[in-house]
């Protein structure tokens, strides 16, 4: 792997790879709570980090993550309070964030190619103190989503059920979505925040298609978003493309590939399910 | 094993009153059918007693203690009504989700060994030995109720809610899941209260019933349920005045 004695193409392995396992952590619960939209809402949020980083002339990334989180709790906090008009809410918090980018934008002195780098990644500049900044998150997601794996699936699965099992829901939801939004920045720099949510959605969606549970989606979905970094940047760097585009190409050219095979794989499964509904006949005599 | 004293209870959903002045109370060990029509308000008194919402006026009482929010009741399984949404295209298996009876508070965990166990003793009980490694998406609706009751029940509770757990469930399965919770309540002492259309069969196994029409309109043993009722199995003769 010669193209990784850069120092560059090091930096954006790492930044990739940290990426690559953080998303579908975030993305699986996203996707079974129905919420595939909320990365591209904290992305719009991110945006108003970035530009109003350069605006005050501090480490964009960093007031990004900062703002991003901020912004998800408000946004956890106004679902819990006004469920009814909770969708309508989230809008109104994402059109404030572009509008507020464009704000910042227009304010401060944007970099060359700094708008479009946070639209579309620019993981090939990541820097020394972008890889702390992200590995630090990384860690941070890691422990977290660890602690509160078990109690985020059964919210995931029914919200009353889990908080008349004792789980305080909405701190638990809290913590969940500034870990998302942390997720989200990480993201913008790899793929840009027009891309972050699909690798948050894409690896998932194929995982699923394999129907197997929890923890092994979440395995499969992880296994495929990296294998869709390590082979967007390849090609990015062999074709000379910029690689959001091309990490994001391969995560659907996976999901493509996995919606045939799942298709293909319909006889097996159906042989599988008839030999499990053998076993509960022959265990519904014994129990009653 | 908990009682339940619900006391003056009122309550209503904005300017809808579903409750006024309701007042139950089921004995420790009791495994009562709570029966109305629609709308009556039966899944929202299972709610008072979960703490999923707080009564207006009066006082819900689970074990003695004043319930306050749902957060403090960890022993309380509940088993909500039209959970299907979610299992639908769930990606979990049914020893995922049993195992998820284990998830309190977090301060109770338990080892992974001793889950498993748990989980497989569990499934025994409710006869779905063998599903372990089953999407539960893909069970049949009778199949998926066990599997609640088996999360529910995994997570030793003193009081089991149950709200319409045969719904769509076909007429011996639903008999099979009542006789089981009969036995679950007799053997293991749980007290259940189950809301249920399924008049017959709940009573058949239930030693209290509370007919909820317009109010608390019948609340007595299920033998003398049964006795009124002979012959008109869906039709509510009580009717609070
Ligand atoms: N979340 C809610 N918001 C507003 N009104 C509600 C809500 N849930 C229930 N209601 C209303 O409260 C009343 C009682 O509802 P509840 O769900 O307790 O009835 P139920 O007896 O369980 O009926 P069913 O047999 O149909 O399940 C109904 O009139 C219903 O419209
Ligand atoms: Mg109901």
């Amino acid at each position: 792997m010669e193209l990784f004695q850069y120092d560059f193409m090091q930096r954006a392995l790492i930044a990739g790879l940290i990426t690559a396992v953080a998303c579908p952590l975030i993305g699986i619960f996203v996707v079974v709570r129905r919420q595939a939209m909320i990365g591209d809402g904290l992305g719009h949020i991110a945006f108003a980090g970035v530009m109003g980083g350069y605006v005050l002339g501090v480490y964009p990334t960093a007031v990004a993550a900062l703002v991003t989180m901020l912004g998800a709790a408000a946004i956890e906090f106004v679902r819990h309070r006004h469920m009814r008009q909770a969708d309508t809410a989230l809008a109104i918090f994402f059109y404030s964030g572009i509008a507020l980018a464009v704000i910042f934008s227009s304010m401060a002195k944007v970099p060359g190619n700094g708008m479009i780098g946070v639209l579309f990644g620019s993981i090939l500049t990541v820097t020394g103190a972008d890889i702390w900044l992200i590995a630090g998150s990384g860690v941070l997601v890691l422990g977290v989503m660890h602690r509160y794996f078990d109690r985020l699936l059964l919210m995931a699965f029914d919200e009353d059920v889990a908080h008349v099992s004792g789980i305080n829901t909405g701190l638990t939801g809290t913590i969940f979505s500034m870990m998302a939004a942390l997720v989200v920045v990480v993201g913008m720099r790899v793929v840009g925040i027009l891309l972050v949510s699909s690798l948050m959605v894409i690896p998932v969606a194929a995982a699923q298609l394999l129907r197997r549970g929890f923890r092994a989606t979440l395995a499969l979905a992880v296994a495929f978003s990296v294998i869709s970094v390590l082979g967007g940047l390849v090609l990015s760097f062999n074709l000379d493309i910029a690689p959001g585009g091309t990490i994001v190409v391969t995560a659907v050219a996976i999901y493509l590939i996995m919606l045939v095979c799942a298709d293909l794989n319909v006889n097996f499964t159906l042989t599988r399910k008839k030999s499990a509904d053998t076993i509960v006949k022959s265990g519904h005599k014994n129990s009653y | 094993m908990f009682d339940i004293a619900i006391k003056n209870v009122s309550f209503a959903y904005g300017d809808n009153k579903v409750l006024s002045d309701l007042s139950l109370t089921v004995a420790a060990g009791d495994f009562v059918a709570i029966v109305g029509p629609n709308g009556a308000g039966k899944s929202t008194i299972l709610k008072l007693i979960a703490g999923l919402v707080r009564p207006a006026d009066g006082v819900v009482q689970v074990g003695g203690k004043v319930v306050r929010d749902a957060c403090y009741s960890c022993e309380i399984g509940y088993v909500p009504q039209h959970y299907a949404n979610n299992t639908a295209g769930f990606p979990a298996t049914v020893e995922e989700i049993v195992a998820l009876g284990l998830t309190s508070s977090g301060s109770k965990r338990v080892k992974r060994e001793g889950a498993r166990h748990i989980v497989k003793h569990m499934l025994d009980l409710v006869g779905l030995e063998g599903l372990n490694h089953r999407l539960v998406g893909e069970l049949s609706g009778g199949q998926q109720q066990r599997v609640m009751v088996a999360r529910a029940l995994a997570a030793n509770p003193g009081l089991l809610l149950l709200d319409e757990p045969t719904s769509g469930v076909d007429y011996e399965t639903g008999t099979k899941l009542y006789g089981l919770l009969g036995e679950i309540n007799r053997n293991l002492g749980i007290t259940i209260v189950a809301v249920s259309h399924d008049i017959d069969k709940v009573t058949r196994f239930a030693n209290k019933v509370a007919c909820i029409n317009n109010g608390l309109c019948f609340y007595g043993d299920s033998t003398e349920f049964r006795h009124n009722h002979a012959g008109a199995p869906h039709f509510f003769p009580y009717q609070k005045v």
